[in-house]
């Protein structure tokens, strides 16, 4: 598949949809959002689109198009859309015009905000508060890039075939998060997994080591035999989604 | 029995990740010995069927280095032999005489084999033996099993493997193991461009049961093989020498073009070999593959040595032998405590796994158990048996295994069992 079109589909389902993950562990995103009330539709030509849903302090992510969203805005291509994620295009605005305001000066500060975490500065690291909520961020862009990956990307498909049925939960200690997958027959989904019942588990001894193998600035098999990551269960599941991870950056820097 | 602790293990790897990527790369990461707490990390000393570590604890080797050790470790006939070559010569400017007398020792030992090329590792010569087929037949793909491994070079990695790019493996075709149909399939679309299939003896996939092949599996690879002009390769590295000292193709009744050896072939001593019929000699003679240490000497005497004393000892009966007792005692043992052992492949390299727990963590507790109290157990690799595993050892293994079952069991009595 088209490089671009890959790297639109992860930027909607694994990226921007995440921004309902940004509001829910940052409160300085939940500040931002704090009396919206409405609903965006992405949607590109001839490819994927998502709806966004800002209501009672929360945002509500979803796959497909909304029926009536306030606000709707198309792309003419992936790369029209992945330019709009760089900053380097505007969508085009189908519906909302009465909300342009909105789409210009208030959406972007929580996008920017989204961008501060996913694209951080090495002194950002410093804060423990920044490497809570950027680990969380990452898992969870990871977790439906994959996905995304299984089915789009060749080598994403080479590797989601080796992925034995079950689940995989990766968690973080102590206190989270846990985020997870399920393998069914062909299917690859993110899935709500308690690493108790899981078929495969990748642990985290605590956030600061979770940040530093999601950011690349860890030796994840010295990690795992130090004991700072356990992996246990059905490793060939794990070894297929970390090397899924491992392509992320091809399509997302 | 008390259990193990690795101090100064853990300390060695904090100083060996500083300077080395991995803190230890490769198949010898201890990231897959799961729980990596269980396991030593570094050895100090080996002898017979044992290592000890860096702390002192002393294990009962069930891995063998992975395969190399089939004599046992430090096992004199074949150290006299190296260390006499030692002493006379060893990494020179010409080969050593040894290279012939090896050659022609291997000719005459491996059936239907007729010729030999020396190198150091597997991979050397899995390598070697697609080139020759690539040059025999002027085709290009190779079939390969899904699962199977020949080594770490990029074209026989999976695709998407870090470093492996998509023109890496885009020559490799993968069929499921004991599918015949699936051969044929590949065969009639890429008719006419299929220089290789390569497999090992039986199924030895990580992390999965091993398989054998089934009935006439590998005299229909062979008939379509000859039908289609395909070079036939018969990875024998891991299996070499534990299943017949006439090569595992004879103890599955086939007839391969190329066998790979390495491991067991000298003990531990680093040599490999490429064998072929006489029909490929010419191809492999035009095929430029070398290295600078594949003249050694030293390891072509200690194969020499261990070959001739493997042959004396009738070892891969013995050995089979051995693994036939140790599984079925240990699978008693697995039932007393009310778990299922599944010992599947051949006795004298099976694999084990408690089929009571389908997510493997049971099992890689006990493993871990297991090792802790003095019997290295992976869990996620087939096991070997070597000549040094003998009755005093099984009796002492069956004694771990025991112990390892009841604390697996008393930990999940007690609700302890944190996977």
């Amino acid at each position: 598949m088209d490089y671009q079109k890959i790297k639109a589909s992860l930027n909607l389902h694994a990226v921007l949809r995440n921004l309902s993950t940004l509001v829910a562990c940052d409160e300085k995103a939940r500040e931002i959002i704090k009396n919206w009330d409405l609903s965006l539709g992405f949607k590109i030509f001839n490819g994927p689109s998502l709806f966004l849903v800002f209501k009672d302090g929360a945002c509500r992510a979803g796959e497909g198009a909304m029926e009536k969203p306030d606000i709707r805005l198309f792309f003419l291509s992936a790369s029209h859309f992945n330019a709009m994620m760089e900053g380097r295009a505007v969508p085009i605005i189908l519906k909302g015009f009465s909300h342009l305001h909105f789409l210009r000066r208030r959406f972007p500060k929580l996008t920017d905000r989204l961008a501060h975490f996913l694209k951080p500065q090495a002194f950002h690291f410093e804060d423990a508060e920044f490497r809570r909520i950027n680990t969380q961020l990452n898992l969870s862009v990871a977790m439906r890039a994959v996905c995304e990956l299984a089915t789009q990307d060749a080598m994403g498909r080479c590797n989601a075939s080796a992925i034995p049925e079950g689940t995989l939960a990766i968690q973080v200690l102590p206190k989270g998060p846990v985020v997870g997958l399920s393998k069914k027959g062909d299917a690859l989904e993110v899935a709500d997994v308690k690493p108790e019942e899981a078929s495969a588990i990748l642990r985290f001894r605590d956030v600061d080591v979770a940040c530093d193998l999601v950011n690349g600035r860890c030796d994840a098999f010295a990690a795992l035999t130090r004991g700072d990551i356990a992996m246990r269960g059905r490793i060939p599941m794990i070894e297929a989604v970390n090397l899924m991870m491992d392509r992320i950056p091809h399509y997302l820097n | 029995m008390s259990t193990y602790t690795y101090k100064r293990s853990q300390e060695l790897f904090e100083r060996a990740c500083s300077v080395i990527p991995c803190g230890i790369p490769g198949h010898m990461s201890p990231a897959v010995n799961v729980p990596p707490a269980s396991y030593p990390i570094y050895a100090a000393k080996a002898k017979g069927a044992c290592f000890w570590d860096v702390d002192g604890n002393e294990f009962i080797d069930y891995m063998c280095a992975y395969g190399p050790m089939i004599l046992g470790y430090g096992n004199e006939v074949v150290d006299d032999a190296a260390r006499l070559q030692y002493a006379l010569a060893d990494t020179t400017m010409c080969p050593s005489p040894k290279m012939v007398e090896l050659a022609e020792f291997l000719v005459d030992l491996v059936e239907g084999m007729e010729w030999a090329f020396f190198a150091k590792n597997g991979a050397d010569v899995t390598n070697y033996a697609v080139m020759v087929a690539r040059c025999a037949t002027g085709r290009e793909k190779v079939v390969g099993i899904k699962g199977g491994y020949h080594g770490s070079s990029a074209w026989m990695q999976g695709l998407a493997h870090h470093g492996v790019t998509p023109a890496d493996a885009s020559n490799v075709l993968r069929i499921p193991w004991n599918d015949v149909g699936a051969f044929e399939d590949l065969v009639a679309e890429h008719s006419h461009n299929i220089a290789a299939f390569i497999a090992t003896p039986n199924h030895v996939a990580t992390f999965y049961d091993n398989e054998l092949p089934e009935e006439g599996y590998w005299t229909k690879i062979e008939a379509i093989c000859r039908r289609e002009g395909i070079v036939l390769i018969l990875d024998d590295i891991r299996h070499g020498f534990r299943l017949n000292m006439k090569g595992s193709h004879v103890h599955y009744g086939f007839t391969p073009d190329l066998i790979c050896f390495c491991k067991a072939l000298a003990n531990g001593y680093p040599i490999s070999s490429l064998m072929g019929t006489d029909a490929l000699k010419n191809a492999a003679s035009r095929v430029f593959h070398t290295g600078s240490y594949w003249y050694q000497a030293a390891p072509m005497a200690a194969a020499l040595a261990c070959l001739k004393e493997l042959k004396r000892l009738d070892a891969p009966q013995w050995m089979q032998a051995q693994g036939e007792k140790l599984f079925s005692q240990m699978g008693e043992l697995a039932s007393s405590h009310g778990y299922t052992l599944k010992v599947t492949g051949e006795p004298v390299m099976a694999n084990v796994r408690l089929a009571d727990d389908p997510s493997f963590m049971l099992h890689q507790i006990w493993c871990g158990e297991c090792t802790r109290r003095g019997a290295f157990i992976a869990s996620h690799h087939n096991l070997f048996i070597s000549m040094a595993h003998d009755e005093a050892i099984l009796e002492k293994t069956l004694a771990i295994c025991d112990e390892a079952f009841a604390a697996l069991k008393g930990y999940q009595e007690r609700g302890e069992v944190v996977c």
